[in-house]
């Protein structure tokens, strides 16, 4: 693999990768804050190319960097350097019909679960530290925070996925 | 204020035009003076308002190109840089010069219409690049630095249409004003470096006053105002260039536009149409030729070649400033159908050049 940058006055920042298999993929960060991304396969004349904004790109650049990501469900996991053994994991889902209308207190979510609500984030507007009696909606996107068996627990007994 | 507002309008409605149909506005804008001032309907008059504010376009270009203009930069280019930007500029000056000539063009016109039919315009040729998804070629690359080269001929050439005084007086009072400029700014930079880090409005108005402020003495000193103009913008470069662009932008987008429009206010196309089409042709074959050349040494494919000439045929404000800046009255018509034409054929062999370069090659198969 080959990696360069290069300065393009008057646009910005080109970097770019061949492959081991001969393709090129480059990224152009123009001067005024949008991103190109172009795929050239070996022996093709003409590239792919799409046209990002900052935002699109950090996404892809997370997925690429090997976040478990899927649209509805994405986790982050924590390791502390003096914690070795304690490995906490961070994780969004949606709510969907079947929690509707059913509060955190009534489902018992920290009891059954050891899964702690830390925030949901409900039309855009985000609400943390949700108190017992908060009560879903449908399409809340809730943020979970526990260890990875404790969050596969909630997954099964609380959602149903 | 009216004449102004009328111009302004038109300029507004003409660059949503042309963004809609992705074609450059340069010609739009030329277009729309000629259509309503003198060689036209006559509803616009050149006045010395409107010759300021279209001043003030020229001088913030050339500012904004100054900026870029960074010696180290393209120093680390080293020797691909020099060999396509000399191509591009033997090819391109010679055979406009002689085209010039055999036009019945005198020796002083000739030059200036070389110099014009010379450069491209990096405006059209950059976002013709970004537009068409071509950033991933090495031959982009090539373009974007022979942009760069070309602009620091564009310097030189500013530097020779401006000699209408004694060569040696002109240099000499130049160093002056380089020497005063560059120190001026090298004691000045903490305070420069200052001004700039604000968010308030003083960055704006510094950008504003220090370009005016150049040009001004420059005046007095008897200094074509562009050049001083260039200077400053190559010695603000030493502080924050990045800075220093986010606040001459505004000027420069705003007074670009009516600089285009004055220029066609003032131009009388019908004196020149044979002259200009025969221009127009021979410009865009002898950026074929030159981008063929470039990209068959640097590049070593035809390909290449045909994909430096495609985005490189269009000329545009380089062309037209050169030609203000001359004060020729009679290489005006030809310069504007030359901009004109290019222009739209530019944009749309650069969008095309693909489909251009399957006919090419089909070509030669054949024979």
């Amino acid at each position: 693999m080959s990696f360069k940058s290069i300065d393009l006055p008057g646009i910005g920042t080109k970097y770019e990768i061949e492959t081991e298999k001969g393709d090129r993929v480059a990224v152009i960060f123009k001067d005024t804050g949008g991103i190109q991304l172009y795929v050239l396969e070996k022996g093709k004349e003409t590239p792919s190319a799409v046209e990002l904004n900052p935002w699109e790109a950090r996404r892809l650049g997370s997925i690429l960097t090997g976040a478990v990501i899927e649209p509805e469900k994405e986790a982050v996991e924590v390791a502390f350097s003096a914690l070795s053994d304690l490995r906490i994991s961070v994780q969004t889902y949606i709510i969907g019909k079947n929690l509707k209308g059913k509060s955190i207190g009534e489902l018992a979510i920290r009891r059954r679960t050891g899964v702690t609500i830390i925030a949901v984030s409900r039309k855009g507007k985000n609400i943390i530290n949700p108190p017992p009696d908060f009560v879903f909606e449908e399409g809340d996107i809730v943020v979970a925070i526990g260890e990875r068996h404790q969050l596969e627990t909630f997954e099964r007994e609380i959602l149903g996925i | 204020m009216e004449q102004i507002a009328i111009a302004l309008l038109a300029c507004l409605i003409l660059a949503l035009i042309s963004k809609s149909l992705s074609l450059p506005p340069i010609p739009f804008y030329i277009l729309a003076g000629i259509l309503l001032g003198n060689g036209g309907l006559k509803i616009l008059t050149p006045n010395e308002i409107f010759e300021f504010l279209s001043h003030l376009g020229l001088i913030f270009l050339l500012f904004y190109i100054g900026l870029e203009l960074k010696p180290e930069r393209f120093m680390a280019r080293g020797k691909s840089f020099l060999v396509a930007g000399l191509i591009d500029l033997k090819v391109n000056f010679l055979i406009g010069f002689l085209v010039a000539l055999v036009l019945k063009f005198g020796y002083y016109d000739a030059f200036v219409i070389a110099s014009a039919f010379y450069i491209s315009s990096s405006a059209i040729a950059i976002a013709s690049l970004i537009e068409n998804k071509k950033l991933i070629l090495p031959e982009s690359e090539t373009i974007v630095w022979l942009m760069v080269f070309e602009d620091i001929v564009l310097v030189f050439l500013v530097f020779a249409l401006s000699m209408d005084q004694n060569p040696l007086l002109l240099i000499l009072k130049m160093l002056a004003i380089v020497v005063l400029l560059y120190f001026g700014v090298k004691i000045l930079k903490p305070l420069i470096l200052k001004i700039l880090d604000r968010e308030d409005d003083l960055p704006a108005i510094f950008t504003f006053t220090a370009v005016i402020v150049a040009a001004a003495i420059s005046k007095k000193l008897g200094i074509p105002e562009v050049l001083a103009v260039i200077v400053l913008a190559v010695a603000l470069s030493t502080t924050n260039p990045k800075a220093f662009e986010r606040n001459s932008r505004p000027f420069k987008d705003t007074f670009l536009p009516i600089f285009f429009f004055f220029f066609g206010i003032s131009v009388e196309l019908s004196g020149g149409i044979v002259e200009g089409l025969a221009l127009s042709l021979v410009a865009i074959l002898s950026k074929f030729l030159s981008g063929f050349a470039i990209g068959r040494i640097l590049h070593k494919t035809s390909s290449a070649g045909i994909e430096i000439g495609a985005n490189t045929i269009a000329r545009g404000e380089f062309s037209i400033a050169l030609a203000a800046i001359s004060g020729s009255a009679i290489v005006s018509a030809p310069i504007t159908l030359m901009v004109i034409v290019t222009s739209v054929v530019g944009s749309i062999t650069g969008k095309y050049s693909s489909k251009l370069k399957e006919v090419v090659s089909s070509l030669f198969a054949q024979t």
